[in-house]
């Protein structure tokens, strides 16, 4: 007989009570789980998304001439910078460690031309890396196929009389991602001219890009290698986006790799996009928190609310042990012992059951079939949560158990 | 750990009482709803080892709370009460639950078993601290039950004994760890005639030894079987 014994009686004893204390303990843990388990998987793949939805570094060659402008970016004039970019060193920020976290390199190179009497920003792009990075551009027309074929923003079209204004039924759209919405028609215009002569030579309008209210509303895009031939450029660049998936490490380190791979290049975060991002996830795991925190206060109010319940109907025995000789702390230890087991049993199923919903509901919250994942270290840490919400709301209870004069808990009966 | 020496439990024994209650008073305190109660005054008792000692009085006449006062569980307002020397109530919290562990065996009046244990169980309950092996504690336990005559009865739940038996039962809780001084809150008063019987003799058993007993009861044939008895009216020694 130790104390121990009397504690596995008594829960034995009082075995609804025990598993209702059980089961409420493991709804608190098993919600908790399920929201911190969905909300680390959705993080993830919001994160990603985000990684993907326009670049999150640039670069550009060193240099302190700054003459050109692309989207609130100060970009080198090429033609006065010793230190080029290259169509290789696109390549050669694919051979950074962190390589596997970069979704997208899209090199540019920009140049003004004579359009039709007009100078205009000549874009020469990657379209398929390009069309990946702009998922948000609508595209009127067909994809550019061909080196005549260019995409054309939505002002410069405008000027040169290559749209002109229409019902939304009427427009022709293209969604690059192939995923086109009809219920997000923007662009109410028709293409009304598909050719077009930019530096002296013709070229096929392929499509135009909704407006967008950013830089490619005045520019023009064609395709790398073409517009490096236009402009008599061959090989060079202006500027190198790059898209990387940063859930894991600090954009900072990718930027510090690059540099470190380009040292004739400047690379620098676009400090918004990487605040947006990390903002967003932010959110998501605060709310998932207060959630979680609300939910397991309810389940530590109910402990608490149990134990005193239990604490009054026990008087009786509380003052018996006491008179016989057990200690304040005997009393105590009993009862955490009782305390312990009900938590880490409801901390037990509680991950179970959490982990469970979580893997059922996940397909329902992420689209992208983010994969459910076992986590070793949230089963400890749930069981640990399960144990000190238990012993922590008991506390007041079993403390004042153990405060009882065993004279008048004796003559209760 | 609290008790004296042999030698030093001799000599006390010869020389002076080995329960002295000494001018305890006790006032239970208005509260708000009810008004301050004085319900012991100026009480002075001397026990000497072995005696078996029957407290008598109406009810309300402040017994049960003696009782308290010198089962260590109730604080007096003024006064003192010694066994073997040890001034009860000079002892801290803790230690005043060791002394009642090491010096006094309960038996209440509605017996206070734990429903949820067996007969074994029970008796064995006031060793759940004690530092020994769970074989020891088995082997004592079963020693008092065969004491009581419930030794064939060890794995019985309380609810399945009779009354006499859970008289007998809470007799064997209370000597399981030898405790020099039993303190009995009417053992008979929930019991028949012919059971209160059965725990009484039990009673004289354990007095026969020299344990002393310190006896509240109504009944004034149990008391007949006493060495002394002490009547107490409005809380004061008759």
């Amino acid at each position: 007989m130790r104390i121990s014994t009397i504690a596995f009686a008594n829960l034995k004893r009082r075995k609804g009570k025990a598993v209702f204390l059980t089961i409420g303990i493991a709804i608190g843990i098993g919600t908790a789980v399920a929201l911190l388990s969905l909300s680390s998987s959705i993080k993830e793949e919001i994160g990603s998304q985000l990684d993907r939805f326009g670049a999150n570094i640039v670069v550009v060659p060193q240099s302190n001439n700054l003459s050109l402008d692309y989207g609130g970016l100060s970009v080198s004039s090429v033609s006065f910078d010793v230190k080029q970019l290259k169509n290789e060193d696109a390549k050669n920020v694919l051979d950074i460690p962190f390589r596997n976290r970069i979704s997208n390199v899209s090199p540019k190179l920009l140049g003004a031309v004579a359009v039709e009497g007009r100078d205009i920003l000549l874009a020469g792009v990657d379209f398929e890396s390009e069309l990946m990075l702009k998922r948000w551009w609508h595209i009127a027309g067909r994809k550019p196929e061909n080196e005549q074929d260019l995409l054309v923003g939505y002002e410069v079209a405008r000027a040169l009389s290559l749209i002109e204004s229409t019902t939304p039924a009427t427009a022709q759209h293209v969604s690059h991602g192939g995923s086109h919405d009809p219920g997000e028609d923007k662009s109410q215009f028709k293409i009304v001219r598909d050719h077009l002569k930019v530096a002296g030579k013709d070229h096929n309008v392929a499509g135009v890009i909704s407006q967008t209210g950013g830089p490619e509303d005045q520019m023009i895009f064609g395709s790398l290698a073409h517009v490096q031939s236009l402009l008599n450029k061959p090989d060079q660049l202006s500027l190198i986006e790059v898209s990387a998936l940063c859930k894991d490490c600090p954009i900072g380190d990718i930027v510090a790799q690059i540099s470190e791979r380009l040292p004739q290049a400047k690379v620098s975060a676009i400090q918004q996009s990487v605040r947006a991002r990390s903002e967003t996830v932010e959110r998501l795991t605060r709310f998932s928190g207060a959630v979680a925190a609300v939910v397991l206060a309810i389940g530590a109010l109910m402990i608490f609310t149990t134990m005193m319940g239990s604490v009054i109907e026990r008087t009786k025995e509380i003052g018996v042990l006491r008179a016989i000789g057990f200690r304040r702390t005997h009393i105590i230890k009993g009862l955490m012992i009782e305390v312990a087991v009900i938590s880490v049993l409801g901390g037990v199923l509680g991950w179970g059951a959490g982990m469970l919903a979580s893997w059922f509901a996940l397909p329902y919250f992420a689209e992208t079939g983010v994969a459910f994942e076992f986590q070793p270290l949230l089963a400890i840490v749930a069981v640990a949560a399960g144990l000190i919400i238990g012993t922590v709301s008991s506390f007041y209870p079993i403390v004042r158990a153990s405060r009882l004069d065993p004279s008048e808990a004796v003559r209760y009966v | 750990m609290l008790r004296l020496s042999a030698p030093m439990r001799l000599c006390a024994k010869l020389t002076m009482s080995f329960v002295t209650i000494e001018k305890v008073t006790k006032v239970y305190e208005a509260d708000g709803e009810s008004a301050a109660v004085k319900v012991l005054s100026d009480v002075n008792i001397e026990i000497v080892e072995g005696e078996f000692v029957c407290l008598m009085g109406p009810s309300g006449s402040g017994k049960s709370t003696l009782l308290t006062i010198v089962g260590a569980m109730n604080h007096p307002t003024t006064g003192r009460v010694l066994v073997d020397e040890i001034d009860v109530y000079g002892l801290a919290d803790e230690r005043r639950a060791d002394f009642r562990r090491e010096y006094l065996g309960f038996v209440f009046q509605q017996h206070h078993l734990m429903p949820y244990l067996n007969s074994l169980e029970n008796a064995m309950l006031p060793l759940a601290t004690a530092s020994m092996s769970s074989r020891e504690k088995r082997e004592r336990a079963m020693n008092v039950l065969d004491k009581v005559g419930l030794a064939d009865k060890a794995s019985r739940l309380p609810n399945q004994l009779s009354g006499g038996e859970q008289g007998r039962l809470a007799i064997a809780r209370a000597i399981v760890n030898e405790p020099p001084l039993i303190l009995a809150d009417e053992p008979t008063g929930s019991l028949d005639t012919k059971t209160g019987h059965e725990v009484m003799e039990v009673f004289l058993k354990l007095n026969a030894p020299r344990q002393t007993v310190f006896m509240v009861t109504h009944n004034p044939e149990n008391s007949a079987l006493a060495h002394r008895i002490i009547n107490i009216v409005d809380g004061r020694i008759a």
